[in-house]
């Protein structure tokens, strides 16, 4: 969108996008009912909670900087509250509203719950910086939780329950996206370019005239506002929520998204989003023929581990030397990959004169969340930018025109 | 509200404050120490605390401590030698996990590197599941600690006519209870739950009788102001105190602690003047790392903490906010905010607010740095992420 | 870069938002087709819901077509909670194995297909998606856990596929309809045994309480407790909480002894309790300490120490009981894997899995509909921690509770408490 673009065209472009957009999400909705198992659906409704959550994160952490540890607060905010109306409204008084307008509505209620939190959190980062507010961020998760957790009426330690099920798959997919075109948009603007100052250097911004005030607490208010309404659909799709849904390592999940899909890039932010999620869902499918558990030899782990960490610090250690060139480099990659799975045998025949090591079979079910923080240790230290850096996805990546925007200095 | 409130439990709340505080200082030093070189939120501290635990624990089985053993005699030299084995244990994992999974990291953004510690940590939670006893979850015999049982510190004394009352009411509750002992004696069969009608009268009066003794003995005890010092918790305490001075000499009065300061305080310009960076750095790791062990084994043993390899996520954490408490990087600064978290949180649960014990650390927090913004004795400065 | 843009995207903004809204009337004529049949707003349980009335389920169920019989377990496998998820899976594995190799149905032989939770209440109810739509499994057994049960129970009442729950308590867990039943007694059993017990055996007037606020389990409870013990005619002086994971105690057991109390009712799991317990015989309480199931562990003599022996807790069976179902348990137990059961997790995971193959023998054909009907019909069978009766009770089978008490060697049987035998 060339500064050249008449208003006409530009209004055309946003008409199509939203159009195809929404017509995207009714796609998603209906594929997925057609072709999918209940647990697949499942599985794409879950999926777009994340991509939100991690895209909202990304706004507070990426575009503006600021680091924000406790993301699960809004999200349980967005989520009990909304719940919370839902349930006393539909359950308790026996209201029957018009499903679909009642749940936007409420959805826009707990977002907007979440946001005033946002606020609130949002108001000590003009005096903390840094891990500082990282911290007073955990500790309002915590609060949160905490409060939620000594109140009867939002269910306590137990759930909140009763909370009307209605979720279609369109619309959580549609959150995702609106999340996704304000944070672009948002980059892209005049407006935008001050939360990349803000987050590059706070006190030049500053002096150049940028109201950091405002600037941090929009970031806030907006992340806080889509992870609330995330929060929302969430509830309204279990039906009943528990506190201990919205513990400090959802937040640490959601983090981990932003960081590894490379902090700042939206695309990242979705990509890992999806991958992160589907991991561990996807070990959950290993099984073996007939079905039963799998189990492994714990010999076979401890090789797999050593194997992993050796080939991992050696294409780090040509990484960072950069000697020959790029397709010699590749070639090595390839090598050192394959011997390392050449060495996984030899190393569990070594190990196997280890009796009790030997003797000791571990279910695959146990080791969902191992292969989890491995991965997840070994792509940071491969690619500690994360998956795409900076980077956004373009289809001028593929050679195309270069008229997008410039690169925002990284 | 203040009414609810018993003045008389407060000077002994505040010392169960301290002594909680203390294993939260030692854990905070390690956050600190590493934060103040790497500028490292070291998320998988926590989890070098509860390694230390199971080296404890096997040390313990090792000393002839094992479930199943009656071993019941043992010294003050099986303590140390505990202590010295989580000690050199966890610096061992603290030097690797730096090793492998920081000093990669150290040219890449600092998020980045909190990213790798989140993933240290949960590796070492769910992989140590894989391998380390936990079902059911183990714990230290308490036959290996000698210093069991605590003694009391009066500062004002019981209201003497409270204690006469008392006193008066014990002859009747012994005669009870010697009159009940007889019947069961007479009665080798008897079910203490199932008497017949003149047994369980005789049941019913020595409880009443008893009830009413403890209940005039209880209220003379509550009139008084006394200290009840555990010696476990005062064996800690010391040995924080000790491990504490240690680090202080070893920071403000040798060379490496200068070299240490130099780092913490400017890292390229350290590496400039000549200190060698990568060794400083290990010898942070390791002495962090060591106290965490420290205290890892004082709490398993002293309080009979219950091992799973999920347990050390709450005192991590918990440490990780007295450090930022007492400003994180800063030394005195963790223990000072050790100290206050655990007499905040027991002030809470002496004022009737146990609910929010944990809940009222962050609040403190939130409040304190919000006054100050670098931490209590931190100081203030424009950070980047 | 034009700077209404800014202005013109809010806009946009609001458009997609519209659109949104308008576009709903179409999606609202047909609310159920968004979502499996579990979408309508209904009651799904809860206080308005008396268990006598537990709504029907709509779903379809599986069926059995294959050679095969499969049947899923979903426990905490990995995650905090393992102890007793591994134990609950090696259970039901151990019930499946002895049900196959005495000739299955027919020939047909069970698969159990386990699915881990990661101790996430969430992700348990990913699992049970899961096992009913890829594993088309015909009966569900777990959770251990109250909170996961009640997030995964409503899709197995939605999909009419029957829910065994392992160790979930919480009373309203059973609420939710009609194919949610458990195997263990429920907290308004558990609390009012050991009330009763507290009140009349022990002869005790003054409890306090020790309550884990972030276990629903502890919290439930602990309410149950207050309200039967208060109802004899006892008085509760204080109740205290703490967390899962707190190591140090000093503080509420400092409040505690203040107020004299004659006992302390700790209504947590064991890794907890124990410490606590061994902190207050430092302080030289030397009162009584007892709880319910969530104590149970075979080596609670260990982590309570020389503090706990002699006190008591209300269980669902004990080792040392000598009636032959739990014996023959234990020998295969300790067959299969070399150890004893760990928690009581074990035998009524177990037992979870036997009624339900119990159900697959009496059932009408291998469908869940008539699984359903049959474990519904379960009459007095003999499960290794008591007899188990369905059949009408509303999924809460009306069981005897075990006062044990601990003894350095484990636990000892004290008495056996009948839901008839409670006084209110």
């Amino acid at each position: 969108m060339g500064s050249a673009a008449s208003p006409g065209r530009f209004w055309l472009t946003r008409l199509v996008s939203a159009v195809l957009g929404i017509g995207g999400c009714f796609l998603i909705q209906t594929l997925s009912q057609h072709s999918l198992g209940d647990y697949q659906q499942r599985l794409v409704f879950l999926a777009a909670l994340y991509v939100t959550l991690s895209v909202s994160l990304n706004l507070i952490n990426g575009i503006t900087g600021q680091f924000s540890i406790g993301h699960a607060a809004f999200y349980q905010i967005g989520a009990y509250s909304a719940g919370y109306f839902s349930k006393i409204y539909i359950h308790d008084q026996g209201h029957n509203p018009p499903a679909l307008p009642w749940l936007i509505g409420v959805t826009i209620v707990g977002a907007g719950c979440a946001a005033i939190a946002g606020f609130v959190v949002g108001l000590p980062s003009l005096r903390l910086r840094g891990d500082y507010l990282a911290i007073v961020t955990l500790g309002f998760g915590e609060i949160v939780r905490i409060t939620v957790q000594n109140t009867d009426a939002l269910g306590g330690s137990y759930a909140l329950q009763d909370i009307p099920k209605i979720h279609p798959v369109w619309l959580v997919w549609l959150l995702a996206l609106i999340c996704v075109a304000v944070s672009r948009n948002l980059v892209k603007t005049a407006r935008g370019l001050t939360f990349l100052a803000v987050r590059e250097d706070e006190i030049a911004s500053q002096a150049m005239g940028v109201d950091v005030t405002r600037v941090k607490v929009t970031a806030f208010v907006l992340g806080a506002a889509f992870a609330g309404a995330a929060g929302s659909l969430f509830a309204h799709y279990e039906g009943s929520i528990l506190p201990t849904n919205f513990t400090m390592d959802v937040s640490f999940i959601i983090l981990t998204m932003v960081v590894l899909g490379g902090t700042g890039s939206i695309t990242g932010s979705v990509i890992s989003a999806l991958f992160l999620f589907y991991l561990p869902e996807y070990l959950r499918g290993l099984k073996a023929s007939d079905g039963q558990a799998l189990t492994v030899s714990s010999t076979l782990i401890i090789g797999g581990l050593l194997s992993i960490g050796i080939v991992t610090g050696l294409v780090k250690k040509i990484m960072e030397d950069q000697r020959g060139t790029p397709q010699s480099r590749g070639l090595i990659y390839v090598g050192l990959v394959a011997a390392g799975v050449v060495f996984v045998p030899i190393l569990n025949l070594v190990l196997s004169t280890i009796k009790p090591l030997a003797e000791k079979h571990i279910p695959t079910d146990q080791l969902r969340m191992v292969i989890f923080a491995v991965a997840l240790i070994v792509i940071m230290l491969l690619r500690p930018q994360g998956l795409l850096g900076h980077h956004e996805f373009s289809w001028s990546m593929f050679g195309g025109s270069n008229r997008g925007k410039p690169e925002v200095a990284t | 509200m203040l009414a609810g409130l018993d003045f008389r439990t407060l000077p002994e709340q505040v010392v169960n404050g301290l002594f909680l505080g203390a294993i939260y200082a030692l854990i905070a030093l390690g956050y600190t120490m590493v934060y103040g070189v790497l500028k490292l939120i070291n998320f998988a501290h926590g989890e070098v605390y509860m390694l230390g635990a199971y080296f404890a624990l096997f040390t313990s089985y090792a000393l002839g401590f094992g479930p199943n053993s009656t071993t019941t005699q043992s010294s003050v030299w099986n303590l140390l030698l505990m202590l010295l084995v989580s000690m050199v244990a966890c610096a061992i994992i603290g030097v690797i996990i730096e090793r492998l999974a920081y000093r990669p990291m150290r040219k890449s953004s600092r998020i980045s590197a909190l990213i790798t510690a989140i993933g240290v940590s949960l590796f070492l939670q769910y992989c140590g599941a894989l391998f380390l006893p936990n079902s059911p979850p183990p714990s230290i015999s308490e036959n290996v600690n000698p210093y069991r049982g605590s003694t009391r510190l009066t500062l004002v004394p019981a209201s003497s006519q409270l204690q006469k009352l008392a006193n008066d009411a014990k002859p009747a509750a012994k005669q009870a209870d010697d009159a009940y002992a007889a019947y069961m004696a007479a009665h080798p069969k008897a079910d203490e739950f199932s008497l017949p009608p003149d047994g369980q009268t005789l049941r019913d009066a020595k409880l009443e009788a008893d009830r009413k003794a403890q209940d005039a003995q209880s209220q003379a005890d509550t009139s008084a102001v006394s200290i009840t010092i555990r010696y476990g918790e005062l064996i800690i305490f010391m040995t924080s105190m000790v491990l504490m001075a240690l680090l202080t000499y070893l920071v403000m009065f040798t060379k490496r602690g200068r070299a240490m300061r130099a780092v913490s305080h400017d890292f390229d310009s350290a590496a400039l003047m000549g200190v060698n960076v990568d060794n400083i750095i290990t010898f942070t790791f390791i002495v962090g790392s060591a106290l965490a062990g420290a205290g890892a084994m004082m709490q398993a043993t002293f309080k009979g903490t219950t091992m799973t390899t999920f347990f050390g996520l709450l005192p991590g954490v918990k440490a990780f906010v007295a450090a930022v408490l007492g400003g994180i990087g800063n030394i005195p600064g963790a223990v000072l905010g050790g100290l206050l978290m655990g007499v905040a949180e027991t002030l809470v649960t002496w004022a009737g607010y146990s609910r929010w014990s944990d809940a009222v650390a962050f609040v403190i927090l939130i409040a304190v740095l919000l006054l100050r913004p670098g931490g209590l004795l931190g100081s203030s400065k424009v950070e980047k992420v | 870069m034009p700077v209404m843009s800014y202005k013109s995207f809010k806009l946009a903004l609001a458009g997609i938002v519209l659109l949104a809204v308008a576009g709903c009337d179409k999606v609202n004529e047909t609310p159920a087709a968004n979502a499996g049949g579990d979408t309508k707003p209904a009651a799904t349980g809860g206080d308005t819901t008396t268990a006598a009335n537990r709504p029907a389920s709509t779903g379809e169920g599986n069926t059995a077509t294959g050679d095969t019989i499969p049947i899923g377990i979903v426990a905490s496998m990995s995650g905090p909670q393992q102890p007793w998820g591994v134990d609950c899976v090696n259970g039901a594995k151990l019930a499946v194995d002895e049900f196959n190799k005495a000739g299955g149905i027919n020939g047909k032989k069970v698969i159990l297909f386990p699915m881990d939770d990661a101790s996430k209440a969430d992700q348990g109810k990913s699992a049970v998606e899961k096992l009913i739509g890829d594993n088309k499994v015909l009966a569900i057994i777990g959770e251990v856990a109250s909170g996961i049960t009640l997030q995964m129970a409503p899709t197995c009442q939605a999909k009419g596929v029957p829910d065994v729950a392992v160790g979930a308590t919480r009373d309203e867990i059973t609420d939710i309809g009609n194919e949610i039943f458990r195997v263990c007694y429920t907290d308004a059993l558990q609390g009012p045994v050991m009330a009763q017990f507290a009140y009349k055996d022990l002869g005790l007037r003054k409890v306090a309480m020790m309550t884990d606020k972030t276990q629903p389990y502890s919290t439930g409870l602990s309410k149950s407790f207050a309200a039967a013990f208060t109802k004899l005619g006892g008085t509760i002086v204080k109740e205290e909480f703490y967390e899962t994971g707190q190591t140090q105690f000093t503080a509420q057991l400092t409040n505690l002894q203040k107020l004299n109390p004659e006992g302390v009712f700790a209504s947590g799991y064991f890794p907890e309790v124990g410490p606590m317990v061994k902190q207050a015989a430092d302080d030289g309480m030397k009162i009584p300490f007892f709880g319910g199931d969530g104590w149970d562990t075979n080596n609670i003599a260990q982590t309570g120490g020389k503090a706990i022996i002699g006190d008591y807790y209300c269980n669902h069976y004990t080792n040392d009981e000598k009636s032959p179902e739990v014996q023959n348990f234990l020998t295969k137990w300790t067959a299969a894997y070399n150890s004893k059961p760990a928690t009581a997790m074990g035998a009524l995971g177990y037992d979870a899995t036997a009624v339900v193959l119990n159900g697959l023998k009496n059932a009408k054909g291998l469908n869940s509909k008539d699984l359903r009907d049959a474990i519904d019909n379960t009459v007095d069978f003999k499960g290794v921690t008591g007899s188990i009766t369905l059949k009408g009770h509303h999924g809460d089978p009306p069981k005897r509770a075990l006062v044990v008490q601990v003894q350095p060697q484990g636990t000892i049987f004290k008495a056996a408490i009948d839901p008839s035998q409670l006084t209110n």
